[in-house]
């Protein structure tokens, strides 16, 4: 009984929004207030007002500046909203690694990842680490002129610490989750978004301004890669302590 | 670099800086997490004053991140619904105090979460005043869901198994509830081309094409937004999540986070008075009934609760009810009692669930019969929460009087005299629960030694607690002070444009 009562109830959700959706302009028409309003600014002037070859990059990090800090918080809170939910006071490793700042682990741990895995993902994972390292760094960097930034460049960073936590097991990964450098990194993100956001407070009066001067361009494009950079970091910092709490717990 | 300019942003961005420094500062020692989140919270506080100060000076004024005017940039907008801040930062404040004591009540294994329950605490008091000091309507979901996901989780940090399940059910309504406000904005942006809130008014007035677009996304916002403040029937979270959660979080959840909702329906409201696209009367009349239902049901339920803190949960189902009559009544008096009434809410609501949070502390019980006689052994925080019951209740001189009277007004000034009799009855209805709380608390021998010997609240508990009930009895005496200050807003809000 439960699912023909489920089915009715979504078809009759779908009948409103399939009105609305119907009401919409044509995709696609050129005349469409969604071309023709604000992004019409955008395109025109974007590339040297925003300071990014990269239209996306220049509509998220400089004129809806805000939206991306909004961003990062909302990722930052999934991430704390994950640990305050399953941290568990007895993973004993945890506590011994932040006492003497070692693990203590046994032989076996050492030589073996914590699951078995089968040589070929082994040696293929180890094979790609550091091109997809590399590739990271190249959409981080460049995210600005080419399709990219920090989001999808710290997916990657993240995805790959992922990969190679399970290749390689935990212990191996482990020193590069620190537990001094941990909060930074999980914050990473926020943290730069204010830091850059005061900054530009400083040069042009207003939170998150960017300099438009032509001489201070160096100091814009900086501020950019800044940006990039540290959103890249927050967002593999939060993928992969997602993935290390959900494990431990 | 002279700051006055610059309180609008750093409200913002102060806590939520705050919360990302938090997990840091917890390296330093167990202790850190508390003072760092109080002081985030006096600055914060400190911020939410001068803007206060400032819209009394000089009216509503704006702030551009980023140097980009509207339309083309974010605007931060603050007016006078925004200075519901005062209030968010108060509570928010207190709520920070009230814990530092009460985390120590967490069970063993949940030790550890404190630091992310600062966080959390701190990101949750952000995102809400985020999300009433923005003009952009893609940034007010940003800040929703900021709110919105911080929330769900200081539902569950205390880790007991009903509490995750609730946590849970939230969750799983909040995110359809968001999902609708998302797609609402994107129809919304698909026919004007603009986010900023201002700017969609404007180029809604007057729109020539398709009106199906529009009318969607009015029902989804307002759907949505209804679902967060939990009216009925879109209420069955809440009382389990606010009953089960910590009870400074409660008081945050309860007391704001169910207002946010309210303020995003007068964000919406907005756009749709000022374009002056529909007649909205069948919508207000749907509210009306709704407000209505959630008045005498939420206090139907509350009246045969034994637990207090679900009485206090279903209590808030009928206060919520109070303020979307008000809103849906379209009437001055209605709308100004309405507005009015998220703020005194507030201040009561958090009364009583620190006092009661503080009673559980101390003696580990939570239902009337267990808690019989606690009014002799706890003197100062019974008294906390009688001031706390009789204002909510709405007895005159008490903050919860003057805005169900203008509430009950607006009722009469729109010619629906019955809705002001449904107010009055909720407010009987719940008269009865608050007298048998009172008779079980002064008047019944205990029947626990615990409840017997138990002493008053230590003193992080016992001052927010007094403080807010002192502030229940100060603003119902100067009660025509916030009315009077909200009247140009309201007079905005029904205004269609230009008219």
């Amino acid at each position: 009984m439960r699912r023909p009562i489920a089915i009715s109830l979504a078809f009759l959700a779908a009948v409103p929004l399939l009105a609305g959706v119907a009401g919409l302009p044509v995709h696609g028409d050129p005349s469409a207030p969604v071309h023709t309003h604000v992004s019409a600014r955008y395109i025109e002037h974007g590339v040297e007002e925003a300071g990014a070859s990269n239209l996306v990059t220049g509509v998220l990090l400089n004129y809806r500046g805000l939206d991306a800090a909004g961003e990062v918080t909302v990722i930052f809170t999934a991430l704390i909203a994950v640990l305050a939910v399953l941290t568990v006071a007895s993973t004993r490793d945890a506590d011994a690694s932040n006492h003497d700042g070692r693990v203590r682990r046994s032989d076996a741990d050492r030589r073996h990842p914590d699951h078995p895995v089968s040589p070929i993902v082994h040696f293929v994972v180890r094979l790609i680490a550091p091109f997809t390292a590399l590739y990271a760094a190249y959409v981080i960097l460049h995210g600005h002129v080419t399709p990219g930034g920090g989001f999808q460049g710290g997916a990657i960073l993240g995805g790959l610490f992922i990969a190679l936590t399970m290749v390689l097991g935990k212990e191996r990964t482990r020193p590069l989750v620190r537990p001094v450098l941990a909060p930074w990194m999980q914050g990473a993100a926020v943290l730069t978004f204010a830091a850059v956001g005061a900054v530009g407070a400083l040069l042009t009066g207003v939170y998150l301004g960017f300099p438009v001067d032509p001489s201070l361009r160096i100091v814009r494009d900086l501020m950019l890669i800044a940006l990039e950079v540290g959103i890249a970091l927050g967002g593999a910092a939060v993928l992969a302590m997602i993935f290390l709490q959900m494990e431990a717990s | 670099m002279h700051l006055w300019p610059h309180w609008l942003a750093l409200i913002v961005l102060t806590p939520l800086v705050g919360a990302a420094l938090t997990p840091v500062v917890a390296l330093i020692d167990r202790r850190t997490p508390t003072w760092w989140a109080l002081s985030t919270m006096t600055v914060t506080s400190f911020a939410a004053t001068m803007l206060v100060l400032r819209i009394f000076h000089e009216g509503p004024f704006s702030y551009v991140p980023g140097g980009w005017t509207a339309p083309y940039g974010i605007e931060l907008h603050f007016d006078e619904f925004s200075a519901v801040v005062g209030v968010i930062c108060l509570v928010g404040w207190l709520a920070v105090l009230f814990s530092s004591r009460y985390t120590d009540s967490l069970p063993e294994f949940a030790r550890g979460r404190t630091p992310y329950y600062y966080t959390l605490l701190l990101l949750n008091c952000g995102g809400m005043i985020g999300f009433t000091v923005t003009g952009d309507l893609f940034n007010l979901f940003v800040f929703m869901e900021v709110l919105s996901l911080s929330g769900y989780a200081l539902v569950a940090v205390g880790g007991e198994r009903i509490a995750e399940m609730a946590a849970f059910k939230y969750l799983l309504m909040g995110a359809i509830s968001s999902l609708l406000v998302l797609f609402a904005i994107g129809f919304l942006y698909g026919i004007t081309g603009t986010l900023n809130i201002a700017d969609v008014t404007a180029r809604l007035h007057g729109f020539e094409g398709p009106t199906a677009p529009a009318a969607v996304a009015l029902g989804m916002l307002v759907v949505g937004f209804a679902t967060k403040a939990a009216v009925f029937p879109l209420h069955v979270w809440l009382p389990d999540a606010h009953a089960a959660a910590p009870s400074p979080v409660s008081a945050v959840l309860s007391g704001l986070v169910v207002k946010v909702g309210v303020i995003g329906m007068i964000r919406v409201y907005r756009i749709y008075y000022g374009s002056g696209m529909f007649d909205l009367t069948v919508l207000n009349l749907v509210l009306i009934w709704l407000g209505a239902i959630s008045i005498v049901m939420g206090a139907f339920f509350a009246v045969f609760q034994d637990d207090v803190k679900l009485m206090l949960a279903y209590s808030t189902i009928s206060n919520i009810g109070y303020i979307v009559m008000g809103l849906g009544l379209a009437t001055t008096y209605g709308v100004i009692g309405a507005s009015v009434h998220i703020f005194n809410h507030a201040l009561i609501k958090a009364t009583l669930f620190f006092a009661v949070g503080a009673i559980i502390y101390r003696t580990g019980y939570r239902t009337l019969t267990d808690l019989r006689g606690v009014g002799r052994a706890m003197p100062l925080t019974a008294v906390a929460l009688s001031v706390g019951a009789i204002s909510i209740v709405g007895i005159p001189p008490t903050a919860g009087f003057l805005c169900k009277w203008y509430i009950a007004l607006g009722a009469f000034q729109a010619d629906r005299p019955f809705f002001g009799f449904v107010l009055i009855f909720g407010a009987l209805l719940i008269f009865i629960y608050y007298i048998r709380m009172v008779n079980a608390f002064y008047f019944r021998e205990p029947v626990h030694a615990e409840v017997a010997e138990a002493k008053d609240a230590p003193v992080s508990m016992l001052l927010p607690t007094l403080v807010l009930a002192s502030l229940c009895l100060i603003m119902g005496i100067l009660g025509r002070v916030p009315l009077t200050f909200i009247e140009p807003g309201v007079a905005r809000l029904l205004a269609p444009l230009g008219g």
